[in-house]
């Protein structure tokens, strides 16, 4: 019984072997196509951020947003939901937060993307891509990192309105600690300032720098 | 006794069994134009980490050791590497938006920072993939001055 058994083990060994390397030839040979097709979209997308409207952007903090902000009530789930975020890190609300990341995922699947043009339609995608991403971490994460990604999603929610505008009245805030001391910025719905990158620790630090609307 | 000879008998029989069922590997020969290392210009000694210490699971292109070939070792290990693709992808990079390099950026420096990344799990047994001081300091202030250039 036992000289079987020492039979099965190494013929075991020798057949994963086999078939390992069978199986790495294989996706060897797999590979090249599916690798130059995604090469392909890959490159597409470098051109994007070429085009005037990321070229502008990479260079500054956020982006600008004009006196005169459009009247949109489209962006109003998304906002809401990121302020739900902004008031938990204020309150140092772990599940607060995490609720609100909830509340964005739906407030962005519901979004009626019919409505942008085409030069929209792209800065919106890239918007939705990372802003996606910051809610998903918000969801899961302990609360320094939900602030970290909270950090990420203000520019993405500020760069939302600078595009597609909102019917909202808010206060752009920086916080010249936040962002490992290179400065960060948040919106709020009022003008007081109450902190969400420190919440209790440092509820008062930071300075109003527009209003929007 | 003649109970645990046919419960070992089975195991193995599953364990076997198992070897057969084909698994998707992470690997590839060809260094894509998206590639972080064609993104930027990567000083070397930095690249040799990134690649050491990182690109198992944040790339197209796993280094497997044997014993990564057996199951369920391999099945483990591909749900680590596609959770670690989906979250920074060291082959795809240079096809992220420029909003989404600078956050991925800032996210590997705190990851470092804060100990999370190389995981510990995976360190126990790479023992080479373990970052010393000098490496992460080296990384964070190159990734950081790469970060206010973008």
């Amino acid at each position: 019984m036992k000289k079987s058994m020492y039979v099965i083990v190494l013929s075991v060994l020798f057949l994963s072997a086999c078939k390992n390397d069978k199986k790495q030839a294989e996706s060897n040979s797999m590979q090249p196509s599916e690798m130059n097709m995604e090469k392909a979209e890959g490159h597409e997308h470098g051109d994007h951020d070429h085009d005037a409207t990321m070229g502008e952007n990479s260079s500054k903090e956020e982006r600008k947003i004009d006196a005169t902000t459009q009247k949109n009530s489209a962006t109003s789930a998304i906002i809401d939901s990121y302020l739900q975020i902004k008031n938990a890190l204020v309150k140092d609300n772990k599940d607060g937060a995490a609720k609100g990341g909830t509340m964005m995922l739906t407030a962005f699947a519901d979004f009626d993307m019919s409505q942008l043009n085409d030069t929209q339609h792209k800065e919106y995608m890239e918007i939705l891509e990372d802003a996606k991403e910051q809610a998903e971490h918000i969801v899961k994460s302990p609360i320094d990192h939900q602030r970290e990604h909270f950090e990420n999603l203000s520019v993405d929610v500020n760069d939302l309105i600078a595009l597609l505008g909102t019917d909202k009245t808010l206060y752009q805030s920086k916080c010249p600690m936040a962002g490992e001391g290179k400065g960060a910025i948040w919106l709020s719905e009022y003008k007081e300032i109450k902190n969400p990158f420190f919440g209790s620790k440092m509820i008062s630090c930071g300075s109003v720098q527009k209003q929007i609307n | 006794m003649k109970k645990l000879k046919k419960i070992v008998l089975f195991l193995l029989i599953v364990f076997v069994g198992i070897q057969f069922i084909p698994t998707k590997r992470n690997e590839s020969s060809e260094v894509l134009e998206t590639d972080f290392s064609k993104t930027f210009t990567v000083p070397a000694n930095i690249q040799n980490t990134f690649e050491k210490s990182c690109y198992d699971c944040h790339s197209n292109n796993t280094n497997y050791p044997w014993y990564n070939k057996i199951q369920p070792i391999s099945w483990l290990l591909e749900n680590h590497i596609k959770e670690g693709k989906k979250e920074f992808n060291f082959s795809e990079f240079g096809s992220y938006s420029k909003r989404k390099q600078k956050n991925k950026l800032k996210s590997l420096v705190s990851q470092i920072k804060d100990k999370k990344m190389p995981m510990q799990s995976y360190t126990i047994i790479h023992k080479d993939a373990k970052l010393s001081n000098a490496d992460k300091e080296q990384i964070i202030v190159w990734i950081n001055k790469l970060r206010d250039d973008l």
